[in-house]
C-alpha cells in the first residue's frame, strides 16, 4: 500500500516576467520502506514539488494523499495535526537551524510544535532520535555554530525524524557537504530507512547518490515526469534521450571518461528553455538530437515500458525506435549505433 | 624548450596565522608541470587545494596573516620573489584563473564583454575597438550563443554555467601558458558540468595550455586530467597518472577517498565507507603521518615520523610507510578499494 500518492499535481507561480507552471502533472507514489529518488537539472521543479507535497505552496491541481488522507482537503488545524507524519529534510543544515537554540531543544521542537507528549516522553524521544542520527550526547547543550557541517545536518534529519513520521522528504540533504561528510550522512538516511521503515522522497543532483540510496528513480524535465522506474530500469536501461544524456554526464573515474561526456554533449544539447515559454509538444525537443516533426506537434504521453504491470515509463514518441544503449563503459555508443 | 617544465614548485609551505594559533595550510609541497599538460589535485575540504593555487600566485586578502616560503618558478622566474607590478602581469596573463563561485570574481556592473576587453587591453596592450572585437570571438570561442548580443550584457543575466564560460573567456583571453582553476563545475549540473569539462579539455589541447584542476571529485579528474595528486593536510599524499591510479591507488588516503563515494555503475551495494573522523584543522606541520588518527593502517612509526614520498611505480609517489609494500600487493591481489566494493 502507498503511504503517499501524488496525483497530476500542478503548481504555477505568478513571476514579473509571467505566469510558470513550475510543477505540470505530475503523479507519483511511495511505499512504505521504499525510496523514490527524483533527478532533474536545477529549475525543473524538483524543490517545488517537494514544498507542494509538503503542502507548503499551494497547487492549482491534483492531490496529494498522506497514508489515506488528501491533505488538500484538510483545514488548517487538522493539516498541522497530519504533519507530523510527513517531515522534510533541506539542503542548507545551518540555514535550517535556529541559532539560539541548543541541539536538544531544537530537535524537540517538532514535538512541542505538534504537541506530541510530555516532558519526560519528549526527552526520550529526543535521546532516540539522537542516536539513530550519531550524534553523541556530549553535543546536546551546543549551539549549531559550534558543530560541524556533518553533525548539523544530522541534526537536521533528527528534528525531521523525531516525530516518527511515515514519509521523509530530502530535498539536496548532502549536496552542501563535503565528500567523506557526505558518505556518512547518506549511510545515516540509509539506515534510517531500514530501521523506522521510512518512505523516503530523495532529491538530489548527484546521480551516483540517487542510484545508490533509490529502489525506484523519477527524471524530471520542465516540471514534468520523462521517465520513471526502478533504479536499475532507469539507470541501466534509459528510455528517454534525456535520462540518458544525463547519465552520460555523470563523470566516473575510469579511462571511458572522457568519451562519455562526448555522448553527454550529443545527447543534452545546449540549454534549459525557459519556463515562461516551454516548446510546443515535447518540452525536450529543444536539446533532443532524434526530435521529429510530431515532436513539436504532439506532447508524449507516458507509455509503460517493458513487461505488462511494470513500473517502467517513459514519455518520449520515439522510445520504441531510438536503440536503448545503457551508457556503460563496454559500450559506450557511437552516434551511429544511437541515430535510428 | 619542450623539456623543460613550465611550472616548478618547490618546497612551498603556506601558514596563517590565526587567533587560534598557526595554521599550517600547505605543508612541503613540490611538484613540476610540463607545458600543455593537465594535472588533477584531489582532496577533502580543507586539505590545502585553494591555498596551494592562490599561493602561485600570491593570492591573498589584505587581512590574511600569512606567510609563504619556498619556490614557484614559472618561465625563468620565481614568483615568490619578483616584484608585485610583475606578478600583477603574471595574473591574468600568462597565468588565468577560474574559481568555483563565477559570480564573485565577475563585476556585476560591467557588461561582460567590457570586462575582457578591459583584460585584453591591460595585457596584450590592444586597442579600445581591437579589445571589444576579440571579446566577443573570445565569447563565441567559450560556445555563447549571439555573442554581439551577449558582450552588451551584466553578468547577471547569464545562468550559472554561462557565467563559467564567461570567466573561462576571460582566463583565457591573454593566451596562458596554465590555467588554474579551482573547483570550476561544484556548484552547476552535471549536464552543463560536461560541457564545462569539455571546453577546458579542448582549449588546453587547441591553445597548448596546461591546465591544473583542483576538484573532489576522482571522476572530473578522469575526464579531463592525464595526471593527478591527492592533497591531504597540507602535502602531497600521493601522485601518478590517472589512468595508473585507476588500477594502483597505493596511499591509504587515497583508497579511501575512492571507497568513500558510490559509484555510478554500481547498484546499491550496502554501507558507504566514510573516512572516519576528520582531516585536522591546523593543516600539517606535525612529527607524525598527519593521515595517522584516521587511518587503518597506521602502524607505531606513523604516529612518531613524517612518511617520506616513496617511487612505487613509473612517475607514481606515495607518501606512507607502507607504500612499498601496498605496491606489492595492489600487483598480487588487486585494488583493495575494489576488492571492498
Ligand atoms: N585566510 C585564511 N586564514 C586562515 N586560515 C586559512 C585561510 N585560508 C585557508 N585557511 C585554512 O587553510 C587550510 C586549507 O584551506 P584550503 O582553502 O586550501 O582548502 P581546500 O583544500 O581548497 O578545501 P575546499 O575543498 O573546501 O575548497 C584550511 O584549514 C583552511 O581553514
Ligand atoms: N516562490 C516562487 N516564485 C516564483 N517562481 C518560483 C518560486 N519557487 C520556484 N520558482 C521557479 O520554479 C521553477 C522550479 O524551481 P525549483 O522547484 O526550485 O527547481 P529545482 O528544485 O528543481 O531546482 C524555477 O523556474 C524557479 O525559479
Ligand atoms: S518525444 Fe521527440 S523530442 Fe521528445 S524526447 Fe522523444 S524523440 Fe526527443
Ligand atoms: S604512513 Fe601510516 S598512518 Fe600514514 S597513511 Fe601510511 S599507513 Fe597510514
Ligand atoms: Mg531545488
Ligand atoms: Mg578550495
Amino acid at each position: 500500500m502507498s503511504v503517499l500518492e501524488v496525483d497530476d499535481v500542478v503548481v504555477e507561480f505568478d513571476t514579473d516576467a509571467g505566469r510558470i507552471t513550475a510543477v505540470d502533472g505530475v503523479s507519483l507514489h511511495l511505499a512504505t520502506g521504499e525510496t523514490l529518488g527524483l533527478v532533474g537539472e536545477s529549475g525543473c521543479g524538483k524543490s517545488t514539488l517537494a514544498r507542494a507535497i509538503m503542502q507548503l505552496v499551494p497547487m492549482q491541481r491534483g492531490s496529494v494523499r498522506l497514508e489515506g488522507t488528501d491533505l488538500g482537503s484538510l483545514s488548517r488545524r487538522e493539516l498541522r495535526r497530519m504533519r507530523h507524519r510527513i517531515q522534510m529534510v533541506f539542503q542548507d543544515p545551518r540555514g535550517s537551524l535556529d541559532p539560539r537554540m541548543n541541539v536538544s531543544t531544537l530537535i524537540g521542537e517538532p514535538l512541542r510544535v505538534h504537541g506530541i507528549g510530555d516532558r519526560a516522553s519528549r526527552a526520550k524521544a529526543v535521546a532516540e532520535a539522537m542516536e539513530l542520527v550519531g550524534l553523541p550526547v556530549a553535543v546536546a547543550d551546543r549551539l549549531p555554530s559550534e558543530l560541524s557541517g556533518g553533525q548539523q545536518q544530522r541534526v537536521g534529519i533528527a528534528r525531521a525524524i523525531v516525530t516518527d513520521p511515515a514519509v521523509l522528504v530530502c530535498d539536496e540533504p548532502v549536496s552542501a557537504l563535503d565528500v567523506s561528510i557526505q558518505a556518512q550522512i547518506i549511510n545515516v538516511l540509509d539506515e534510517l530507512r531500514d530501521e523506522l521503515d521510512l518512505a523516503m522522497l530523495f532529491i538530489a543532483h548527484d546521480l551516483s547518490v540517487v542510484r545508490h540510496l533509490s529502489d525506484r528513480v523519477a527524471v524530471m524535465y520542465l516540471g514534468q515526469i520523462v521517465e520513471t522506474g526502478t533504479a536499475s530500469e532507469v539507470f541501466g536501461e534509459p528510455r528517454h534521450p534525456y535520462t540518458h544524456g544525463l547519465i552520460s554526464s555523470v563523470p566516473r573515474a575510469d579511462a571511458e571518461s572522457a568519451a562519455r561526456l562526448q555522448t553527454a554533449r550529443r545527447m543534452v544539447l545546449g540549454e534549459l528553455p525557459s519556463l515562461l515559454d516551454p516548446p510546443s509538444g515535447c518540452r525536450y525537443r529543444t536539446r533532443c538530437p532524434y526530435a521529429t516533426a510530431q515532436c513539436a506537434e504532439a506532447e508524449p504521453p507516458p507509455e509503460p515500458v517493458g513487461r505488462a504491470g511494470g513500473l517502467h515509463m517513459v514519455r518520449c514518441h520515439h522510445w520504441r525506435t531510438i536503440v536503448s544503449a545503457a551508457p556503460e563503459p563496454q559500450e559506450s555508443a557511437t552516434s551511429q549505433e544511437l541515430a535510428i | 624548450m619542450s623539456g623543460m617544465p613550465l611550472l616548478e614548485v618547490e618546497d612551498l609551505h603556506v601558514t596563517f596565522r590565526t587567533a587560534s594559533g598557526p595554521v599550517h595550510a600547505v605543508d612541503g609541497v613540490s611538484f613540476t608541470m610540463k607545458p600543455g599538460s593537465s594535472l588533477g589535485v584531489v582532496g577533502e575540504s580543507g586539505s590545502g587545494k585553494s591555498v596551494t593555487a592562490r599561493a602561485l600566485l600570491r593570492l591573498f586578502a589584505i587581512t590574511d596573516d600569512v606567510q609563504i616560503s619556498g619556490a614557484v618558478h614559472f618561465d625563468g622566474q620565481d614568483l615568490l620573489r619578483i616584484d608585485e607590478r610583475r606578478l600583477r602581469d603574471v595574473r591574468g596573463g600568462q597565468i588565468g584563473m577560474i574559481f568555483q563561485d563565477p559570480l564573485t570574481s565577475l563585476n556585476p556592473l560591467m557588461a561582460v564583454g567590457e570586462q575582457i576587453a578591459e583584460s585584453l587591453r591591460l595585457h596584450r596592450g590592444m586597442s579600445r575597438s581591437e579589445a571589444a572585437a576579440e571579446a566577443v570571438e573570445l565569447l563565441a570561442r567559450v560556445g555563447i550563443a549571439d555573442p554581439e548580443q551577449r558582450a552588451t550584457e551584466l553578468p547577471s543575466s547569464f545562468s550559472g554555467g554561462m557565467r563559467q564560460r564567461v570567466m573561462i573567456s576571460l582566463a583565457i583571453a591573454c593566451r596562458p601558458r596554465l590555467l588554474i582553476a579551482d573547483e570550476p563545475t561544484t556548484a552547476l549540473d552535471v549536464t552543463v558540468q560536461a560541457e564545462i569539462l569539455l571546453l577546458l579539455d579542448e582549449l588546453r589541447r587547441s591553445e597548448g595550455m596546461a591546465l591544473m584542476l583542483i576538484t573532489h571529485d576522482f571522476g572530473v579528474v578522469a575526464a579531463t586530467c592525464d595526471d593527478v595528486q591527492v592533497m591531504y593536510a597540507g602535502k602531497l599524499v600521493e601522485k601518478a597518472s590517472m589512468a595508473h591510479l585507476f588500477d594502483r591507488a597505493n596511499h591509504p588516503y587515497t583508497e579511501g577517498l575512492l571507497r568513500l563515494v558510490p559509484r555510478f555503475e554500481d547498484a546499491h551495494t550496502g554501507r558507504l565507507h566514510p573516512i572516519p573522523g576528520q582531516p585536522p584543522i591546523t593543516g600539517g606541520g606535525g612529527s607524525s603521518c598527519a593521515f595517522a588518527p584516521r587511518c587503518s593502517y597506521a602502524v607505531d612509526r606513523c604516529r612518531s615520523e613524517v612518511p617520506p614520498e616513496v617511487a612505487v611505480g613509473p612517475q607514481h609517489l606515495s607518501a606512507c610507510w607502507l607504500a612499498t609494500d601496498r605496491a606489492k600487493d595492489n600487483t598480487e591481489a588487486g585494488q583493495p578499494w575494489r576488492r571492498a566494493q
